[in-house]
């Protein structure tokens, strides 16, 4: 018996392995588990912004603070003033949504176009661009938007500016080394003899039909990083403030209440964060994957 | 070692130098016209008034951005960064004094966090992946995804508050247990700071494809270790490398661990140096980090070159 399994693994047809050992399946829970999440995300932004919440966010009760989940018609329970969790929760999707895309689009936007730049336009541009991208880097992000904070007291849409100006050597570097290893191709050099214009091989056949897969990852794991940032800085009293709810200030608001044993107002949004962060990472490494293997075939 | 093998590497180390000099040089630039677009004055603070003063004589003239550049960039190249506007104190002591101890945190929760993951790349890199591989694995997805601010609370709580096992708070001075306040900012950082899954990724990738090498098969055929030849190139250059972009990540989320541990370091004085709108302590924190992140790279980039006999013949 033992060595019909073991012809089947070397044969790897039969489909008795179990499923950790077939990794194309793997990757297809990684993506599928992330697609629930971006799916959960974009639903409840929805659900927050037509206001189809189960109670008011905002409403204070002072009869029910601290309610344990479950109880008096709360599934989450409620805060320390007595708001109802859920509610908060799916509001304060609003504080991470649209700032996070606005920093995914700055970076891959910027990034693009610095890429193709570096790639296309010789060592001495490609030289100024890595200095720009290391000089980035030199910064810790969250210290490099605590003395934004100190010197304009920004909102939260500037800080995810400047997340999105910080993500954008990655994009230009992955760019850039996508465009080297597509320069040794024949075709770009077949669609330049076709007399196909400068424009329509870059956007069309560098960008869209070869970069659209690494695009598409940097962009999750972009939003994966806003959420991260806007959490903790509103964790820290920079992002968003109370009362309008953030997964981050509601951490924070139940922080207090933990060691008397109440844990579940700061563990649901935390738990909130775990998860939408790691579909993110999985929706993003899993694509990676298996974009990755379509091209070694 | 010859002249002739020494040349080269000592020439590419001071280019590694020279780079490292001219981002530093960037560094002070961004960090300058940051405060010089912010609405205020810092400037006269930064220049203990003597600017101010110049401003006065001129009479309301205001003084050229560059020419303010180099007089606040000769001053920090003398050493004096200004002082505090809340405390008063020479920003540059004191930014020292908690540099320390965030260098501390850093240092130690870089260990914990290559503790837990090298192993796991190794022997997921070693062996395919099988049930245990995939369980680290998910392991340390889910360890990169934690708001570190949460995991803080759960081990205070667990471990100070229910067991009693360590001191809830005191000072730094030298008391016998201050090695246990040391010991769970350390973890809780090492295990929270985001960049587990990353590091397991990059490692077992890098040395995944310095085992199908073939001199790695050859050294095989005749006996020799995988691990001993596969060392260098699969182990030594990556790890540098992980660990040398990953540090202003460990420094920003040292901000946060700091707040939660109340630990005297640098993100904790940075906190509060962004509620007091305190420009001068903020400046030198976010230098001496952007210092912090360059030397790391050095140290990689002069490991690189020490390691691999083809970085000289580039």
């Amino acid at each position: 018996m033992k060595r019909y399994s073991q012809v089947s693994v070397e044969i790897g047809e039969f489909s008795n392995l179990p499923f950790w050992k077939k990794t194309d399946s793997m990757d297809l829970v990684y993506v599928g588990y992330g697609l629930v999440i971006v799916s959960l995300v974009v639903v409840s932004y929805i659900l927050g912004a037509f206001n189809l919440l189960p109670h008011d966010p905002q409403e204070i009760n002072i009869d029910l603070l601290m309610v344990s989940p479950g109880n008096s018609g709360y599934l989450l329970g409620t805060d320390f003033m007595g708001r109802d969790i859920l509610s908060r929760l799916i509001v304060g999707i609003q504080a991470y949504f649209l700032p996070g895309l606005l920093a995914i689009t700055i970076a891959l936007v910027f990034g693009t176009f610095l890429g193709v730049l570096a790639g296309l336009c010789g060592e001495r541009i490609d030289m100024v661009i890595t200095y720009i991208a290391n000089l980035v880097d030199s910064f810790p992000r969250l210290v490099l938007i605590l003395l934004m904070v100190a010197a304009f007291k920004p909102d939260i849409y500037y800080i995810m500016i400047i997340v999105g100006i910080t993500n954008v050597p990655v994009v230009a570097a992955l760019v850039k080394s996508k465009i080297n290893f597509l320069k040794q191709k024949n075709f770009i050099e077949a669609a330049t003899a076709l007399g196909l214009s400068n424009r329509v091989i870059i956007l069309k056949h560098i960008l869209w039909y070869n970069c659209r897969s690494v695009l598409i990852i940097q962009a999750t794991l972009g939003m994966a990083e806003a959420i991260l940032m806007e959490t903790s800085l509103s964790y820290l009293g920079f992002g968003v403030q109370e009362p309008t709810p953030s997964w981050g200030n509601m951490v924070q608001a139940g922080a207090n209440y933990f060691m008397q044993g109440k844990f579940w107002s700061s563990t649901a949004p935390a738990l909130a964060i775990l998860f939408t962060i790691m579909g993110f990472h999985l929706l993003g490494d899993g694509l990676n994957n298996i974009f990755e293997r379509k091209r070694n075939k | 070692m010859k002249l002739s093998s020494i040349r080269p590497i000592a020439l590419l180390l001071s280019r590694e130098l020279i780079v490292t000099a001219l981002l530093l040089l960037g560094v002070s630039f961004v960090v300058f016209i940051i405060l010089y677009l912010s609405p205020g004055d810092p400037f006269s603070a930064l220049l203990n008034g003597q600017m101010a003063a110049d401003n006065a004589s001129s009479a309301g003239m205001s003084v050229a951005w560059y020419a303010q550049y180099l007089s606040w960039l000769g001053n920090i190249l003398r050493g004096d960064l200004g002082s505090s506007l809340r405390t008063g104190l020479p920003v540059l002591n004191e930014v020292i004094r908690v540099g320390i101890n965030t260098l501390y945190l850093t240092i130690g929760s870089m260990s914990i966090t290559l503790i837990i993951a090298v192993p796991i790349a190794l022997f997921s890199a070693r062996r395919g992946m099988n049930v245990y591989n995939w369980t680290f694995t998910m392991f340390a997805y889910v360890v990169s995804a934690l708001p570190v601010f949460w995991l803080g609370y759960i081990v205070i709580y667990v471990f100070m508050h229910k067991f009693g096992l360590f001191p809830l708070a005191f000072g730094f001075s030298g008391t016998k247990l201050s090695w246990l306040y040391f010991l769970l900012p350390v973890f809780v950082l090492g295990v929270g700071n985001g960049t587990m899954s990353e590091v397991v990724r990059y490692l077992r990738e890098e040395i995944g494809r310095v085992f199908s090498e073939e001199y790695i098969r050859t050294a095989l055929a005749k006996g020799g270790s995988i691990w001993k030849h596969s060392f260098k190139e699969g182990f030594l250059i990556p790890i540098t490398e992980i660990i040398a972009s990953k540090i202003p990540f460990i420094l920003g989320g040292a901000v946060v661990v700091e707040q939660v541990f109340n630990w005297p370091g640098m993100g904790r004085m940075a906190w509060q140096a962004a509620q007091d709108r305190d420009y001068p302590i903020i400046m030198g924190i976010a230098i001496l980090s952007a210092i912090f992140v360059r030397l790391g790279s050095l140290l990689q980039r002069v490991v690189y070159i020490m390691v691999n006999p083809r970085a000289s013949r580039e």
